[in-house]
C-alpha cells in the first residue's frame, strides 16, 4: 500500500505497525518522534498503532537549531 | 546560593543558553557546550533522512551531564504548527521546556507576535515551560507573562545578523516591567554585548551563531561563559551612577601651585 512518508510516496506492506516501519527505516527509535496525519503518536503506541493506506507519516529527529 | 536562574521548580547555575545550529561538526558543538558551561540547549526537529543519519544530535547530547534540552518550534509558520512541533519535541526530549518561535518570513525571520501569543496560551495550558522568542515589545512581553510564560526572549537584532543590542531601549523597558526572566535571544555577536545584556538586568542570554560561526567556537564559548558571569556580577554589584560632567576621583587641592 501507499503512504506518504516525510513528504514522499513510500510503499509499505499493509497491516503494519509504526514499529515495523521504523525497523524498516533502521532509525534509532530512542531518538525518533512520530506523527501520523498531524497527530503525535506516543512511543507506547508504536507497537499497536497500524499505519493505513494514504496515511501521512512524519518520522522526526533532533538536529542542530538555535 | 541566591543567584540562580529558575523556571518554575527547575534551577540552573548557568545564565548562558546555547543553540546548537550552524556548528561545523558535532564534536565542535559538544566541546563548545562544555566550554560554555551551559545547562540549557536548544535543538530543532527535522525529518529523518536515511542518507544523512549523522544529522541526529540526540545521542551526543544525551551523553552530556547537567544539560537539559529545549526543543524549538523552528519551521512553524503559525500557532497550530508550533503547537504540533512542541508536542513532538516534548515526546522526544521529555523536557517541559519549549522555545516557541514562529517567524514565517524567511527574509527577516522576525517573530509573528499574534501567532506566538496564540500558541503560548495553548502550550502553557499543556504544562510546557514556554520561552517565547519575541519582538522587543514591552506590551507583548507583559501579555505573555500574564498568561504564564516561564520567560520572555526579546530579540536584540534579527536571527544570525550579529547586529547586537539594536533594541536595547525596548529591552530595558521589558526588564523593568517583567516578573519573569528576560532573556536576550538573537542578534548578539560579541561577549561584550552579552555582558551588557546582563548588566542591564537580563536573567540570561541565548547564543548560537556568535559561537558556532566564530573562527574558534570552543574558545568563543568560553569567552561568552566568562562575559555572562561578569555581566551578571556587575548587575548584582550595581553600576555607579553616570553624570553629564566630570566628578573627580583624586583631590584637587592646589598645594603644588603654592610654591610658584
Amino acid at each position: 500500500m501507499k503512504i506518504i512518508l516525510n513528504g514522499d510516496t513510500h510503499s509499505h506492506e499493509g497491516n503494519q505497525s509504526i514499529n515495523s516501519l521504523l525497523d524498516e527505516l533502521k532509525v534509532n527509535k530512542n531518538h525518533t518522534a512520530v506523527m501520523i496525519n498531524g497527530n503525535v503518536v506516543p512511543k507506547e503506541n508504536w507497537n499497536d498503532q497500524i499505519i493505513n493506506e494514504n496515511d501521512e507519516v512524519e518520522v522526526l529527529v533532533f538536529v542542530g537549531g538555535g | 546560593m541566591s543567584d540562580l536562574l529558575t523556571f518554575d521548580d527547575i534551577i540552573f547555575k548557568s545564565r548562558l543558553l546555547i543553540g546548537t545550529g550552524k556548528f561545523s561538526s558535532i564534536e565542535t558543538m559538544i566541546n563548545s557546550i562544555k566550554a560554555s558551561e551551559t545547562e540549557l540547549v536548544t535543538v530543532a526537529l527535522k525529518r529523518f533522512n536515511k542518507a544523512k543519519t549523522e544529522d541526529d544530535l540526540y545521542g551526543p547530547l544525551l551523553e552530556l551531564k547537567n544539560v537539559t534540552l529545549m526543543p524549538n518550534t523552528s519551521g512553524a509558520m503559525n500557532a497550530k504548527e508550533a503547537i504540533r512541533a512542541a508536542l513532538l519535541g516534548r515526546e522526544l526530549s521529555k523536557s517541559r521546556f519549549v522555545k516557541l518561535e514562529i517567524h514565517p518570513n524567511p527574509h527577516h525571520l522576525l517573530p509573528d507576535p499574534l501567532e506566538t501569543y496564540e500558541a503560548a496560551v495553548e502550550l502553557v495550558k499543556q504544562d510546557f515551560l514556554v520561552l517565547p522568542y519575541i519582538p522587543a515589545d514591552p506590551v507583548l512581553a507583559k501579555r505573555l507573562e500574564d498568561i504564564g510564560c516561564a520567560a520572555v526572549m526579546p530579540l536584540g537584532a534579527p536571527i544570525g545578523s550579529g547586529r547586537g543590542l539594536a533594541t536595547k531601549d525596548m529591552i530595558q523597558i521589558i526588564i523593568k516591567e517583567s516578573k519573569v526572566p528576560v532573556i536576550v535571544d538573537a542578534g548578539i555577536r560579541s561577549p561584550s554585548e552579552a555582558a551588557e545584556s546582563m548588566e542591564l538586568g537580563c536573567e540570561a542570554v541565548l547564543i548560537n551563531s556568535a559561537i558556532a560561526a566564530a573562527e574558534n567556537p570552543v574558545k568563543m564559548a568560553e569567552a561568552f561563559q566568562r562575559s555572562v558571569k561578569a555581566g551578571r556580577m556587575a548587575f548584582e554589584a550595581g553600576l555607579m551612577p553616570s553624570t553629564e560632567s566630570a566628578v573627580a576621583s583624586s583631590p584637587l587641592t592646589s598645594f603644588l601651585s603654592s610654591y610658584d
